[in-house]
Order: structure tokens, then C-alpha cells, then sequence
């Protein structure tokens, strides 16, 4: 699809940018690599990321080609509020997570992934559930932004989009194979420099080039009243609140976040995380703007495609320049999150699959590694397949998004407390599966009473968000308040009208079924009480037990490393 | 209304910039605390 009406580099300019960018980008992985990797640092690094690199790569990763275009949808479609009710929410998906995240870090200082933790915690089930969700996710993601590279390809050169996503597949494969996340930090920091360096000037450019700040005001005589109001119900109901629904659950079933949670110095995760809530609100929310301009403007999306807002907008305002770091910018962001899709996925086969249920505390390091570096080259591959054939994501995308709503109470109730059992977070993440899918797909009818069952179910799935989210800043006692205030507020205001909006609907659902569940399971269960300090011993090192069992060889020399696997 | 607006707009690249000075500051420290410790940065 390639389009007369933006500027069009030649074939060779896009070839020798790409060239540019992920032969720098390789070039840099030189200064980390290692003859012989091991398999902890190629999962978590050293455990000891610093503040600055950690909040840099956490930046990076959150921010994805989609951002930049979700961002400009929502200024476009719902005006002055919409670039904040984009932004704002992903943002604080990394804010509300640090608090729990301290917690997994506690819990287990050595783990590299979320399931290792659930794994100690709980067994096989709970922990390849959570691994399972992991994993579509990361595939979600990969296959997402192979495709905005073919997209961008497309728009602005003669060449294909498959030529795009292939080149971007394996650009992305070939500096993060060897090194894994390692690689993937230390390209996140300077993909993220350059990626901030072009939005602190790509938008006032785009902004003065349109005719600035009076042009801009002027233009609003052009939006409706809706689009005109800074508190707008309809941005509010339609972008924000979905928005707010997904926080806690992106981040919980999201690898990339966990895995940089294991890795960062845990005395920085606070600093981090702020960090990177500020920087992907403010780089996001900035270039939304641009879509609000573009409203102001009357300008009309190319095509009606709604991705084509900001390269029209830079096309029309910029010189060639300016779009070449546009094209840099993007290509900077989607590479930066699917490096971190790739370790997030080797991570977890390798650690989740591999260490945990088939090697069983006997893990071999380089066989580890090995798996690794073959699940990133499966996964590229499956990535590219996906990208190519515009295949229709929409079921699996349903089915993450219920998946990930389920586990989040949970995996958070299974660090705090010490009755939820194997079998309690189990049977509550399929009911609620169960529940959302019957919700979602309207298997039932959803009026009368069957609406009503749906609707007290989503009253307490509202509640548990708020409350969990309450809960993490401030404590037990006021999120319990802030909870159940928010379920009475549900159920006085939500019940008899909440069943027309069935996304929502179903959502909420999964999270209130799998509280229930879990919360009614745990309490009926006879089983002693979980110490939490045994998670500590079950989860560690990999690379240790090679160490020791070296030293074992060796009767004469004392073992350096104590073992942490199970 | 217009100096709401331009204020509104060029705030976010203000920030962005903010949040860029932080962070290179930060892995100036991080290099230099690596080094002292004679151990890799990532």
C-alpha cells in the first residue's frame, strides 16, 4: 500500500536508514557480548541495573509503535481530553505495578520471571497459566509491531510491506540473540535517547509549521462541544475507562515489565518506575497532540486509516528531513519492545518451561541458553508469519485481554496472603474465563436476571480494580474501604445499564469471578498457612548450581555459590 | 485561551526533555559506579 499523497523516500533511503539503525544498533551490543554468556545475565542481567539504565529500558519497552498512533486517535477522535486519555492510563500502568513489584522482588530476589514466583508459590498449574498468558502477549506484540514497521515501510517508500516487516523481524533478532536482555537494555537506552530527542522536536516543529498557537485555538471552533471539553463523558467512557480497567492486568501479564522488575538494583525500582511513568506520559501524550491538531485543522486521515494521522502530518508540515527522523523515531520504539517481547519470551521458556517443569531444579545453564536463543528465532518467525498474512488477531486478542483480567487478583492475593491455595488460583482464573467468554459472546441473554448475575459480578471485578489499586499505595485497611465504596458505587449506578456495554462488561466480569473464587476456595481450604520465606530458597540462580556442581567435582575446593533452585 | 493552549501543547516535550536529562544523568552514574566496582554496566 504505498502512498502517493505522503512524501516517499526512494527504496535505497529507506534501505540505508534501516541499514543505519540496526547496524548502529548491533555495532553496540559488541561492547556487552560475551564469548560465553550465562544464562541468568541473558535473562535478568545482573540483578543490579542501575537507576538510570533501568528506567530507561522500562521507558522504551512500555512505549510501542501503537502508542504513538493509538495517541493521535484519541486526540483526533475525542479532542482537547483524548492525548491525555491515551496517555495518562498506560502510563500509569507502570506507576500502579511498582508498588507489587517491590513485593515479587521481596518475595523472590532471584527470579526472572513472574511464573518462577507463582511456580514456588503454588506448583505447575497457576504458574504455566500465568506463563501461557505471558507468552500470547509477548506473540501480540511481536506480530504488532513487525506490522507498523511493514506499515510504515509501505507509506513512505516503494518498497513492500512485507519487505517492512521482514526486515524489521530480523533486525530486531540479530542484535538480541546473542546477549539477550542484556542487549535489549543497552539498546533500549539509546533507542529511547534518540526516540526523545525526535519528539522534543518533532512536536513544536509540527505545532509552529501549522501555524501555531493561533491557528490552534482558531481550529477549535471546529470541534464539537464533546471534543471541546476537557472532562468529556464520552473520551471518558469510551477511551479512559477501558483504559482503567486494563492497568493492573497489562502489568501483570506482561513479561517485559516483571522481567525488568527481577533486573533493576531493588533499592531503585521506586525511582524507576516514576521515572518511566513520566516519560512514557509525556513522549505519548505529546505526540497525541498531533492528532489534535490535526482535528483542529480539519485535516481528513489518509485513506480513513487512522495510523496515518501523524506520517500526514509530519508529510505535510516537515521537510524530508524531519520525516526521516520521524521514520527513525518509530522504527525506534516498536524495535525497542520487540527486543523485550523476544527476552520475555526466551526468558520464560527457558526458566517457566525449561527450569522449572522439565529439567526441575537440574537445569543446565547452556542448554538453557540454547533454548533461548532458539525460542527468540522461532518467535521472530512466528512474528514475521503473523505480521505478513495480516492474520486476524481479534479472537487471541480477547482471550489475552480476559486471560490476563483473571490472574491479576490472583497472582497479587498469592503474594500477600497465605491461604490462597494451588487449586484457588487455578479454578478461579477458568471460572472467570468461563464467565467472561459467556459475557463476551452473550451465550446467555443478558437481560433480566442473567444481566443482573453479569452486572454484581462486574460491581466486584470494579471494586477489586480500585481496591488492589488502593491497596498497593496505601495499604490493607483503605483498600479494602476504597474497594468495596467503589462496588456499592457500581452496583447503585452501574446495575441495569452496564450489560449494554459487554466488553466492559465481560472485563469486569473476569476480574470479579476470579476474586470470588479464589477468595471463597481459599477460605474454605483446610491446608496450613504458606510461609512466604520459602520462595526465597525455591527461586534462584541458574548459573549457580553449574558453579556448584563444578565444585562438587572438586572435593578438595569448597563450594562458592549455596544454591537458591528447587 | 491561547497561552492555555501553546502552554498545553509544548508542556509535554518540556517534560520529555526533563525526564531525558534525568535519565543520561543517571547512566553517567550508573558507568561510573560500574567501573568503580570493576563490573559491567547491564
Amino acid at each position: 500500500m504505498n502512498n502517493e499523497s505522503l512524501y516517499q523516500f526512494s527504496s535505497l533511503t529507506v534501505i540505508l536508514l534501516l541499514l543505519a539503525f540496526y547496524g548502529g544498533t548491533y555495532l553496540m551490543t559488541f561492547g556487552i557480548r560475551k564469548k560465553n554468556e550465562d544464562a541468568d545475565a541473558f535473562m535478568v542481567s545482573n540483578h543490579r541495573v542501575g537507576f538510570g539504565m533501568g528506567a530507561a529500558s522500562m521507558t522504551a519497552t512500555w512505549i510501542w509503535a501503537a502508542s504513538f498512533y493509538a495517541a493521535a486517535t484519541s486526540g483526533y477522535t475525542y479532542g482537547v481530553s483524548g492525548p491525555i486519555h491515551y496517555g495518562l492510563w498506560g502510563a500509569l500502568m507502570i506507576l500502579f505495578i511498582y508498588p507489587f513489584g517491590r513485593r515479587f522482588r521481596k518475595l523472590a530476589p532471584n527470579a526472572h520471571t513472574l511464573g518462577e514466583l507463582i511456580h514456588a508459590r503454588h506448583g505447575a498449574s497457576s504458574q504455566l497459566i500465568l506463563a501461557l498468558s505471558n507468552v500470547l502477549g509477548s506473540v501480540i506484540s511481536l506480530m504488532v509491531n513487525f506490522t507498523a514497521a511493514g506499515a510504515l515501510v509501505s507509506v513512505l517508500s516503494p518498497l513492500s510491506f512485507q519487505a517492512g516487516v521482514i526486515i524489521a523481524g530480523f533486525g530486531v533478532l540479530l542484535y538480541t540473540l546473542w546477549s539477550g536482555f542484556r542487549a535489549s537494555v543497552l539498546t533500549d537506552f539509546a533507542q529511547l535517547v534518540a526516540l526523545m530527542a525526535i519528539a522534543i522536536v518533532i512536536i513544536p516543529a509540527v505545532f509552529f509549521a501549522m501555524g501555531g498557537p493561533s491557528q490552534l485555538v482558531a481550529g477549535l471552533a471546529n470541534l464539537t462541544p464533546e471534543q471541546n471539553n476537557f472532562f468529556s463523558p464520552d473520551a471518558i467512557l469510551n477511551q479512559g475507562a477501558p483504559f482503567f480497567v486494563a492497568v493492573l492486568a497489562y502489568a501483570i501479564g506482561n513479561q517485559t515489565i516483571s522481567q525488568r522488575l527481577f533486573a533493576v538494583n531493588e533499592d531503585h525500582i521506586k525511582p524507576t518506575f516514576l521515572t518511566a511513568t513520566l516519560g512514557y506520559g509525556a513522549i505519548v501524550i505529546g505526540l497525541g497532540m498531533i492528532g489534535l491538531m490535526a482535528l483542529t485543522l480539519g485535516i481528513e486521515p489518509l485513506n480513513g486509516d487512522m495510523n496515518n494521522l501523524i506520517p500526514q502530518m509530519v508529510s505535510s508540515y516537515l521537510s524530508p528531513f524531519f520525516i526521516a527522523l520521524f521514520f527513525i523515531l518509530v522504527i525506534g520504539s516498536l524495535s525497542s519492545t520487540a527486543d523485550s517481547d523476544l527476552s520475555a519470551l526466551s526468558a520464560i521458556i527457558m526458566a517457566d518451561v525449561y527450569g522449572k517443569n522439565i529439567a526441575r531444579g537440574k537445569a543446565d545453564p547452556k542448554r538453557m541458553l540454547f533454548i533461548g536463543r532458539l525460542t527468540m528465532i522461532v518467535a521472530t518467525v512466528v512474528g514475521i508469519v503473523f505480521a505478513s498474512f495480516s492474520l486476524d488477531i481479534l479472537v487471541m486478542l480477547v482471550f489475552v485481554g480476559a486471560l490476563w483480567g483473571a490472574i491479576v487478583f490472583p497472582v497479587i492475593a498469592s503474594c500477600f496472603w497465605d491461604r490462597v491455595t494451588n487449586t484457588a488460583f487455578t479454578v478461579s482464573v477458568l471460572a472467570a474465563m468461563l464467565l467472561f467468554c459467556i459475557a463476551r459472546f452473550e451465550l446467555v441473554p443478558l437481560t433480566g436476571l442473567g444481566g443482573l448475575f453479569f452486572e454484581l459480578l462486574a460491581s466486584i471485578g470494579g471494586g477489586v480494580i480500585i481496591g488492589l489499586m488502593v491497596f498497593g499505595f496505601l495499604g490493607r485497611t483503605i483498600g479494602f474501604i476504597a474497594g468495596v465504596l467503589a462496588m456499592i458505587a457500581m452496583l447503585i449506578f452501574a446495575t441495569g445499564f452496564l450489560h449494554d456495554y459487554t466488553v466492559l462488561l465481560a472485563s469486569l466480569t473476569a476480574y470479579g469471578t476470579s476474586t470470588l473464587v479464589c477468595v471463597v476456595l481459599s477460605l474454605a481450604s483446610r491446608k496450613p498457612r504458606f510461609d512466604f520465606a520459602t520462595i526465597g530458597r525455591k527461586v534462584g540462580n541458574y548459573d549457580h548450581t553449574l558453579d556448584e556442581k563444578s565444585a562438587d567435582d572438586r572435593p578438595q575446593t569448597p563450594p562458592r555459590h549455596t544454591t537458591a533452585n528447587a | 485561551m491561547t497561552l492555555l493552549f501553546t502552554v498545553y501543547v509544548l508542556v509535554w516535550p518540556v517534560l520529555t526533555l526533563a525526564v531525558l536529562v534525568v535519565i543520561c544523568r543517571a547512566v553517567m552514574r550508573d558507568r561510573r559506579s560500574a567501573r568503580e566496582e570493576n563490573r559491567e554496566l547491564v
